[in-house]
C-alpha cells in the first residue's frame, strides 16, 4: 500500500485540483518530487518542478509512485503513460473515467505488477505521517485502526468520528466507488494482515460483493482482528442509480440484507449507526 | 445510460449482426412500408410486453390506430419516443444472450441459455455464465460465431450492458436479435456522439426522486446515501437523492436547492464533509438561497475542506448549523412530525 516513504509524482499538476492538493500534500509531509503536465507554459507549482511526460519524471527524480489528476477522457494515457516510466504505485483519484479504460488500465497494471487505487476514489493516509491524496487532514488523528471505504465523503465522516471518539487511525485506504478498481477489499486486508494492523473499519455499500469476497478472504488468510462494517445504502430503491455506478442495487445478492446476513453468519458484526464505532 | 431499442438495433446492423428491417414512427402521416408488422413502443422500462406495449399489425385499417394508441400509452409512466414498426420474423426457436461488464471478473462476460424470450426470469438456472476466453465449447457454433461482432460493438461503443432477448432462429436457420437492452456508460457519452441526442437529464449532479418529505443534498454518493439511511432509521422518509459530487461550488449549490423547492419540498438536509469540495462555496449557495426562499427549512452542517470560513458566512447570514450529522438528522425529522 503505502509506507509514507513513497516518491511522489503528480500527473496533472496544473489543473485546479492537482494544485491544491499539492500543496496540501507538500504540506502533510508527502515527498511529492516533481509534477508531469501537458500544459507546456507552466514550470513550476508550490516550488515543484513540471515536466512533460512520466519518463523524464522517473530519469530525473527517480520517482516510484503516480498521483492522477488529469481529466478522464486522458486519464487512461496518462496511467499507462505511468506504467510504461516504471511507476509501482499509482492513485488514481480522476472519476468519471470510461469503464473499458478501467478494464485495460487493470489488466496492463496486474501484468505489470504495478498496484492501482481507485479511480474516483481519495488516496491513501497514513496520518501523521504522509497522504498520497485528497482527503481533509484534520478527520485523521493517529492511532491503531484501518479504514477501508469505497466512498469518499463517508470514509472522512466515519474517521473524524474513530479520532474524535475512538483511538484514532492506522491508515486510510480509499479504494473508490467505480465498478472497476484497481485494488480490491482483499487486496487492501492482504496489507492489513502483512502490517499486523489489529482493528478494521470496512465502510461498504449496496451493489456488489467486495465486502464479503474481501472479508471471507481475510479471515481464511487467519486475520483474527477486530472487523467492523458499516453499509451505506439501506434505503436505496431496487434498481435506481445512486450516484456511484457501484451502488446499483444488483438484486438480493447486491442488497445490504443479503450482506448483513452472510456477515453475520461468519461472525462479523455489521454497524447500522456511525455512533456505534465510538470507544 | 439506457439505450432505445431502434438506436440498439441500428448498432447491431453497423457490426453486421442481423436484425429485422424496422423503421421509426414518431407522427402522423403514418408511412405503412410493409404488413404484417409488429407495433413497439419505444420505452426504456422493463416489462414492455407485459405492460402492452407491443401490438401487432395485420391490416392497413389497423395499422394507424395501433400506432395512436401506442404513441399516446404511457408504459409504466414513461412516455414513448415513438413506436419501431418492425417486420415479422416466423420463429423456430428462441436464446438468451447477454453481454456485461462483470465487476467481480474485471473483463465482459456472456450470459447465455437455450430458454429465452419473455420468461428467462423464470429460466435462471438454465443460463451459462462464461467470458471469451472460454466459449467456444459451452455456446452452439452457430451463436459463438456472432460473440466476437457483439464484444467488438460492446468495447467499441462503451456499452456496459447488451443483452439480446430473444436472438431467434427463424425457419431458414438464420439468427435475428428480436429485442435488446442496451446500456451506455455514463463516463463514456464524451466520446460516443450518437449518444448524444438522447441525453435527458442533464443537471451537473446525480439526482433521484423519492416519495418523502426531507430534501437531502450531499457531497458523494457514500454521504447522501448514509444521510438517507439515518433520515429512515430516526423515523423520516427521504424525498430524494442528491449528490453533488466532489468539486461542486456555489451555483450548482443554488441549482440544486432551487431543484428540491420545484418538487415542494419545505426542509432540506444539507450534509457536506468537504474534501475537494470547499465548504465556502456551498456556504455562499446556501446564503443566496435562503435570502430568496426564507420559508424554506435549511438543515446544515459543513465540516472540511475551508470550514471556518464557510461557518463564518453562515454566522454573518443567520444561518444555523449543526458539527455532528446525527443531530442534525434528528431536529429535522422532528420538526417534520410536529409539523404533521
Amino acid at each position: 500500500m503505502i509506507n509514507g516513504n513513497e516518491k511522489v509524482c503528480v500527473q496533472g499538476i496544473t489543473g485546479k485540483y492537482g494544485k491544491l492538493h499539492t500543496e496540501k500534500m507538500l504540506k502533510y509531509g508527502t515527498k511529492i518530487l516533481c509534477g508531469v503536465s501537458k500544459n507546456k507554459n507552466i514550470k513550476n507549482i508550490n516550488g515543484v518542478e513540471v515536466l512533460n511526460n512520466m519518463n523524464d519524471a522517473v530519469e530525473k527524480y527517480n520517482v516510484d509512485t503516480s498521483i492522477v489528476f488529469v481529466p478522464a477522457p486522458f486519464a487512461k494515457d496518462a496511467v499507462f503513460e505511468a506504467i510504461n516510466a516504471g511507476i509501482k504505485k499509482i492513485i488514481i483519484i480522476t472519476e468519471h473515467i470510461p469503464q473499458q479504460d478501467m478494464l485495460d488500465i487493470y489488466k496492463i497494471s496486474k501484468d505489470n505488477d504495478v498496484m492501482v487505487i481507485g479511480p474516483n476514489c481519495p488516496g491513501v493516509i497514513l496520518p501523521g505521517k504522509s497522504k498520497i491524496g485528497i482527503m481533509p487532514e484534520n478527520a485523521f488523528k493517529p492511532g491503531d485502526i484501518a479504514v477501508i471505504s469505497k466512498s469518499g465523503t463517508l470514509m472522512y465522516e466515519i474517521s473524524n468520528y474513530l479520532s474524535k471518539y475512538s483511538t484514532g487511525i492506522k491508515v486510510g485506504i480509499g479504494l473508490g466507488g467505480d465498478p472497476i478498481i484497481g485494488t480490491s477489499i482483499e487486496e487492501a486486508f492482504d496489507y492489513i494482515i502483512r502490517e499486523n494492523i489489529r482493528k478494521v473499519v470496512v465502510i461498504g455499500e449496496v451493489g456488489g460483493n467486495d465486502e464479503i469476497n474481501g472479508i471471507e478472504k481475510a479471515l481464511k488468510k487467519g486475520y483474527n482482528g477486530d472487523i467492523k462494517v458499516f453499509f451505506a445504502g439501506r434505503t436505496a430503491p431496487k434498481g435506481k442509480r445512486m450516484g456511484h455506478a457501484g451502488a446499483i442495487v444488483e438484486g438480493y445478492e447486491g442488497s445490504i440484507e443479503y450482506k448483513e446476513k452472510r456477515l453475520k453468519d461468519i461472525g462479523i458484526k455489521v454497524i447500522k449507526e456511525i455512533s456505534e464505532l465510538g470507544g | 445510460m439506457k439505450i432505445h431499442e431502434f438506436v440498439g438495433k441500428e448498432l447491431l446492423r453497423e457490426y453486421s449482426v442481423k436484425v429485422p428491417k424496422s423503421y421509426l414512427v414518431k407522427e402522423k402521416p403514418y408511412d405503412v412500408k410493409f404488413l404484417p408488422a409488429v407495433l413497439k413502443s419505444q420505452v426504456l422500462v422493463g416489462g414492455r410486453m407485459k405492460a402492452g406495449g407491443v401490438l401487432f399489425a395485420h391490416e392497413k385499417s389497423e395499422f394507424e390506430s395501433k400506432v395512436d394508441e401506442l404513441l399516446f400509452k404511457e408504459i409504466k409512466g414513461e412516455k414513448p419516443y415513438g413506436v419501431l414498426v418492425e417486420e415479422m420474423i416466423p420463429i423456430q426457436k428462441e436464446y438468451y444472450v447477454s453481454l456485461l461488464l462483470d465487476r467481480e471478473e474485471k473483463d465482459i462476460i456472456i450470459l447465455f441459455s437455450e430458454n429465452g424470450g419473455i420468461d428467462i426470469e423464470d429460466n435462471k438456472d438454465s443460463i451459462i455464465k462464461t467470458n471469451f476466453n472460454d466459449f467456444e465449447n459451452k455456446i452452439p457454433e452457430k451463436i459463438s460465431k456472432i460473440l466476437p461482432k457483439l464484444r467488438k460493438l460492446f468495447r467499441e461503443k462503451d456499452l456496459t450492458l447488451l443483452e439480446i432477448n430473444p436472438l431467434v432462429e427463424d425457419i431458414n436457420g438464420e439468427l435475428y436479435a428480436l429485442d435488446i437492452v442496451m446500456h451506455l456508460d455514463d463516463n463514456a457519452i464524451f466520446r460516443q456522439d450518437w449518444a448524444k441526442e438522447f441525453i435527458e437529464n442533464e443537471y451537473p449532479f446525480h439526482f433521484v426522486k423519492l416519495d418523502g418529505d426531507i430534501g437531502i443534498i450531499g457531497c458523494g454518493a457514500g454521504i447522501v446515501m448514509a444521510t438517507m439511511d439515518a433520515v429512515k432509521l430516526s423515523g423520516g422518509e427521504p424525498a430524494n437523492f442528491l449528490d453533488l459530487g466532489g468539486g461542486a461550488e456555489k451555483n450548482i449549490t443554488i441549482q440544486a436547492l432551487e431543484l428540491l423547492k420545484s418538487y415542494n419540498i419545505k426542509r432540506i438536509i444539507l450534509n457536506i464533509f468537504g474534501g475537494i469540495t470547499k465548504c465556502d462555496e456551498i456556504a455562499s449557495g446556501l446564503v443566496e438561497f435562503k435570502n430568496n426562499n426564507p420559508e424554506i427549512q435549511l438543515y446544515v452542517r459543513l465540516t472540511g475542506t475551508n470550514e471556518e470560513e464557510a461557518k463564518r458566512i453562515l454566522k454573518d447570514n443567520n444561518i444555523n448549523y449543526y458539527d455532528d450529522m446525527y443531530s442534525m438528522i434528528i431536529d429535522a425529522v422532528r420538526m417534520v412530525n410536529i409539523n404533521d
